[in-house]
């Protein structure tokens, strides 16, 4: 189990945001692999790859140029390959409008974006060690909502 | 019964029962009068009748008696001279008799009597001839004609007592008839004189009602009249006129002020729909046809506004409002109203632009909104971040002097995101979303006190409440009511003076507050929540509500001057008034009106 | 036809067990339901073939001892919140350190280990758990759930499952029902 690393895959446009995302899963010192990806067209590709490792949890900006997080949103819960990837919308805006709608498309978390380190760091090792929860404790995904 | 179904009940069906009252009055009037002539006629000629039968009977009598007279001259003196009444007598009493036979035709029993009479007249005759017979005889046998002259004698009273007899009934029959007569006229005239006065009378009534009636017409003739006249003074002052489409006759009635309306003498032109047609807009008249076309063909009312053309030709903006109507025989006819409504027309038309450019601005406002919430909040966040990460790893490698300025460009930093979240607050109250829910403001003081939970312990403050309303609100926007001034009051507590905020609320009428802006007819639920803290001058109570004002510098009590002004826009987009009170050290009270 | 069945699990996994253990004829002996001991020394390959052959009808081998524990720890939870007379009423660190057998103190370190969070957290989540497993089933009102999963009251329910979800019940109830609403409209 400890052996297994967490996979985890990141679509944001904003190289800053990437960074502070990869710097801090990598602080958060769990066994951890990041992909980044750099829009939603980009993430879709990627995820259609035939040998690509399918991430347990996708990190989903919702303002992206190309292809919006909600589009994205929707196409993945329409292809069964894929539909069962825990989806974190991370975005600047939470109006209420925007996490209801991304919730009853099928994400299961709503990160704002938080605005110091320290607290970006406690939003995603929470993220992630709740849906090892739901990865490993038989918990029913579909009640799966959280919002940060 | 009202008074209604009296005035209809008297004027046409009472009018018309009395009448055919009188006339069934008139012919039981002229059936007596023919009965009672009749009568009359008939009695005179019975009179005649007895009369009659009376006089021929003393006439056959006196007949009688001419015979026997001569009969007995002949005898004494055997002279036939005084034969010669007696030979002509039996004719006279014959014809007498046929005469009297004929009168009494319709009286079985002087039939009767004329019959048994005529049996001793023949004897008497023939009496007569053998008493004549006898004297002529010589010698003369005495005791035989003695005899028969007894018996002629006897005859004869006989005779004397039958005639006397049928004169005697005679009498009696024509007195009976007469009593019979009089029985039947006697009660003919006061019979007659009462049903004329009766008739009288109710033709005095008929008279006074159709007078009555009458004056009614008159009267409403009249109404109408004056109506008509300030119906035509109407459409001139309200700039409308009234069409009228008879469909079964095909007949159009425009009145007077349509041809005003449209620059024309009343009358002017005939009313058809082409003439009023040729008045309309040409790129208009398409309108006003489909109208013409739809008011045939549906039931239902419609409004159309579209252009004309004066005679003169200035362009005014009529509006049609129709409805198609059915009596009860089915005829329909098409009412209709047409409006000049021009100068409406022209302040909506600039309305329209006004609402147009606001919409604009509402639209910019939240696209402002917009990237207040996101585009500005995104560089901030980055800066924040940055300086979190230097604060963590970079810090010691930074000089004091670095490390002074570093600080203070996280206090900038923070204060710009406590600006930008509380401008976007004060946007999002903006909004005109005017969901109002009934709620109980006791659950939302709840929620509020939830919230600053931490605050209120920090502070170790104390509040109290009576128990508050269910109204028709915005929740979240209530909620932040009280967030924002119990939080105001917790922040601008004294030093050393433990915080105690006390709300309370009762029901008011607005008029008692006539010096705010509330409305005086409506009731209000008045809020005041008083405190301890700092207070402030009362010359500025009005400019705390001012966005960005504020009372205290920056480094003394941090805060954006956002909060109040956030209040004041809630409290008035429920419709209500907030205003405040203070006292330098003492303490500060808030009260604001909520519509009840 | 139709044919209703019932099994029970634990013997149908004892039956595998056993027969996977039998084709590579290694001599053990069964503890319980859960536990083999075997009673030889065992070869790399064998160990990886028989974790293959367990993995494919979904058994995973556990295998530190600190993996059993956890493993331990989380039934008793588990069991604890979904069936409601197990609750014990003495405080739960007592009664976990009672039923593993080892002081809460290591208990909960080793848990903490392995799960990448503490036992008190795995409560609350499993409560939370539970607590949206009956919302969606949507036969309870909030104040009933909150009374069957021994909360002191309604406001200490929602507080705790906000904080956990970071939505309030009706919100989460809400979304819920309209995903349901959304994935009917979709087929």
């Amino acid at each position: 189990m400890q052996n297994e690393p967490i996979h985890v895959l990141l679509a944001d446009d904003d190289e800053d945001d990437r960074l502070f995302f990869s710097d801090a899963i990598k602080e958060l010192k769990m066994n951890t692999v990041v992909n980044v990806v750099k829009d939603g067209q980009d993430l879709i590709d990627y995820l259609l790859q035939t040998d690509v490792t399918l991430p347990h949890v996708l990190f989903l900006d919702l303002n992206m140029p190309i292809k919006t997080g909600l589009e994205c949103l929707k196409e993945i819960k329409n292809i069964d390959r894929l539909k069962n990837i825990a989806i974190a919308i991370y975005s600047t805006s939470a109006s209420e409008k925007d996490i209801e709608e991304t919730f009853i498309r099928g994400a299961n978390v709503y990160i704002k974006k938080p605005s110091s380190f320290t607290s970006l760091k406690k939003v995603l090792s929470e993220v992630i060690t709740l849906n090892w929860q739901y990865h490993t404790s038989g918990l029913d995904r579909n009640n799966f909502l959280l919002s940060l | 019964m009202n008074l209604q179904s009296i005035y209809l009940f008297t004027s046409s069906s009472f009018l018309r029962k009395i009448f055919l009252g009188a006339l069934f009055i008139l012919i039981c009037i002229s059936a007596f009068t023919y009965r009672h002539t009749f009568a009359l006629s008939d009695s005179t000629a019975s009179v005649i009748h007895s009369q009659q039968v009376h006089l021929e009977l003393e006439q056959m009598m006196s007949y009688l008696k001419d015979a026997e007279t001569g009969q007995r001259g002949y005898i004494l003196t055997q002279n036939p001279v005084y034969l010669q009444p007696y030979n002509g007598s039996r004719e006279k009493v014959e014809v007498s008799f046929k005469l009297l036979k004929s009168l009494t035709l319709d009286n079985s029993k002087q039939q009767i009597n004329l019959d048994s009479l005529h049996k001793i007249i023949d004897l008497r005759y023939s009496l007569f001839r053998k008493s004549l017979a006898l004297s002529v005889e010589k010698p003369v046998n005495k005791v035989e004609f003695d005899n028969v002259l007894m018996n002629g004698k006897n005859a004869m009273d006989d005779i004397r007592y039958r005639v006397n007899q049928m004169i005697e009934f005679e009498l009696v029959y024509l007195k009976e008839k007469k009593a019979k007569y009089e029985s039947e006229i006697s009660f003919t005239p006061v019979f007659t004189i009462v049903l004329f006065l009766f008739t009288v009378l109710i033709f005095a009534i008929a008279y006074m009602m159709i007078n009555r009636d009458l004056k009614n017409v008159h009267k409403a003739n009249k109404e109408l009249t004056i109506i008509n006249e300030s119906i035509d003074h109407a459409e001139i002052i309200g700039n409308f006129c009234l069409t009228q489409w008879d469909l079964y006759n095909n007949k159009l009635i425009y009145s007077d002020n349509l041809y005003r309306m449209l620059g024309c003498e009343p009358q002017s032109f005939e009313p058809t729909v082409e003439n009023y047609v040729a008045f309309v807009h040409p790129e208009d008249k398409h309108i006003v046809e489909r109208g013409a076309n739809d008011a045939l063909n549906k039931n239902e009312t419609y409004i159309r506004t579209y252009r004309i053309i004066r005679k003169d030709g200035e362009i005014r903006y009529f509006r049609s409002v129709g409805k198609l109507i059915e009596d009860a025989k089915n005829h329909k006819t098409h009412i209709g109203i047409i409006n000049d409504v021009t100068e409406q027309h022209l302040s909506n038309l600039s309305l329209e632009e006004q609402n147009l450019e606001l919409e604009q601005t509402v639209k910019e406002l939240a696209s402002f909104n917009y990237v207040a919430s996101h585009d500005l909040q995104e560089p901030l966040r980055k800066i924040q971040l940055f300086i979190s990460r230097i604060d963590e790893n970079e810090k010691h490698s930074l000089s004091e002097t670095g490390k002074e300025y570093f600080a203070r460009i996280n206090v900038s930093a923070l204060r710009m995101r406590v600006l930008i979240d509380d401008l976007l607050q004060f946007s999002r109250t903006n909004k005109a979303e005017k969901n109002l829910e009934r709620t109980d403001l006791n659950k939302i003081f709840h929620k509020a006190k939830n919230e600053l939970a931490e605050a209120i312990r920090d502070k170790k403050g104390i509040i109290q409440t009576n128990r508050l309303p269910i109204l028709n609100v915005i929740p979240y926007q209530i909620e932040q009511l009280f967030i924002n001034l119990i939080s105001n009051s917790l922040k601008y507590s004294r030093v050393g003076v433990e915080p105690f905020i006390k709300i309370e609320c009762e029901k008011v009428r607005g008029k008692d507050y006539s010096p705010f802006k509330v409305n005086g007819e409506k009731k209000y639920f008045k809020f005041t929540f008083t405190d301890n803290g700092l207070g402030f001058e009362q010359k500025n109570a009005e400019s705390i509500f001012i966005l960005f004002h504020r009372l205290h510098h920056k480094s003394e009590y941090n805060g954006t001057g956002i909060g109040l002004s956030i209040c004041k826009k809630i409290v008035e987009n429920h419709g209500g008034f907030i205003t405040a009170k203070g006292v330098p050290n003492e303490g500060s009270a808030f009260t604001f009106f909520l519509p009840a | 036809m139709k044919l209703y069945i019932k099994y029970d699990i634990n013997e149908i996994c004892k039956k595998i067990l056993q027969e996977q253990l039998d084709r590579l004829s290694l001599s053990y002996v069964l503890l319980g339901y859960s536990e083999v001991e075997i009673k030889e020394d065992i070869s790399n390959d064998k160990l990886k073939e028989l974790h293959a052959g367990l993995n494919s009808y979904g058994i995973e081998v556990v295998e530190s001892s600190k993996n059993i524990l956890v493993q331990k720890i989380k039934d008793v939870i588990i069991e604890m919140i979904y069936e409601n007379d197990k609750l014990p009423s003495s405080k739960i660190s007592a009664y976990l350190a009672d039923k593993i057998s080892h002081s809460y103190g290591y208990i909960a370190n080793v848990f903490a280990e392995v799960t990448y969070t503490s036992v008190e957290n795995f409560i609350i989540l499993h409560r939370i758990e539970f607590a949206k497993k009956l919302i969606t089933i949507d036969e309870l009102s909030f104040t009933e759930i909150s009374h069957k999963l021994n909360y002191s009251s309604l406001a200490h329910f929602c507080t705790q499952f906000k904080n956990t979800t970071g939505l309030t019940p009706s919100a989460f109830k809400r979304i819920i029902l309209k995903r349901r609403e959304a994935a009917l409209n979709n087929t």
